[in-house]
């Protein structure tokens, strides 16, 4: 099954914006047949946001459920990501 | 009273609570809380205001019929003051005061579903209050009512709103 990794921002953050980015690229590194990537304005889609409880992005959900209530650094979100794959595969 | 010399209108702390339609204690609480600037004070000690004092207590105002907090209005003018701090740091306080009222009233329609269905169980009337469903309810928290319905629980949403 695959992963899904949210992050939740307001457009205009350059700060994020660079992180987010490092961020992509550990999803892409891993491989969309493995984990999909989706960027999230919260501003657009408030309920969403609001029914996974971000509080004060920017942040990140795994497969819906707000994991990183700031942004990880990329090692983290790696880490985050291969045990879960590796718990999928234990299944 | 005004200030010989500078033309700017001086205010007592009566006059500007007048003015600003802000209590007295208020402005003194404001004051305490740093959020108002100690004014000047005349040879008799009274404290004076000038217009930017009425100008604070309107974004004071304005800011709470945003439903901010003075912790957080403290924040909103901390970033005013600050030289490097641009719009998108207010932006980013407002979205967060937005998406946390968000979760509150969500939390609330939670709680007025809760109320809604313990109503629709009990049909009121003479009944002794041991025999209530709203109070059995309170008491075991979650559970079924008469007519096996899982009533959303009150327990929940009010541990939504605190946690």
């Amino acid at each position: 099954m695959t992963i899904t990794v949210e992050v939740f921002a307001v457009p205009g953050c350059s700060q994020c914006a660079q992180t987010r980015d490092a961020l992509r690229q550990v999803v892409e590194a891993i491989g969309h047949d493995k984990v999909a990537w989706r960027e999230i304005n919260v501003l657009e889609a408030l309920d969403y946001a609001v029914e996974v409880g971000v509080l004060s992005p920017p942040c990140l959900a795994i497969d819906g459920e707000l994991v990183f209530p700031t942004l990880p650094t990329p090692e983290t979100l790696r880490h985050a990501l291969n045990q879960r794959l590796t718990r999928q595969e234990d299944r | 009273m005004h200030s010989p010399g500078t033309g700017s209108e001086r205010l007592t702390i009566g006059r500007l609570a007048a003015k600003s339609g802000v209590s007295v204690d208020t402005i003194r609480y404001y004051e305490k809380e740093a959020l108002l600037q100690p004014p000047k004070r005349s040879a008799g000690g009274f404290r004076l205001y000038t217009d930017e004092a009425i100008r604070r207590l309107r974004f004071i105002r304005h800011a709470q019929q945003c439903g901010m907090a003075l912790s957080e209005i403290r924040t909103l003018l901390d970033i005013k003051r600050q030289d490097d701090a641009c719009c998108h740091d207010v932006r980013s306080l407002a979205v967060r005061k937005r998406l946390h009222i968000e979760q509150q009233i969500r939390s609330l329609q939670a709680m007025s579903q809760a109320l809604g269905q313990l109503i629709e169980d009990c049909s009121g009337g003479q009944a002794p209050v041991d025999e209530c469903p709203i109070l059995a309810a309170m008491e075991s928290g979650i559970e079924s009512g008469k007519n096996g319905r899982k009533k959303a629980g009150i327990l929940e949403a009010d541990d939504d709103d605190h946690g």
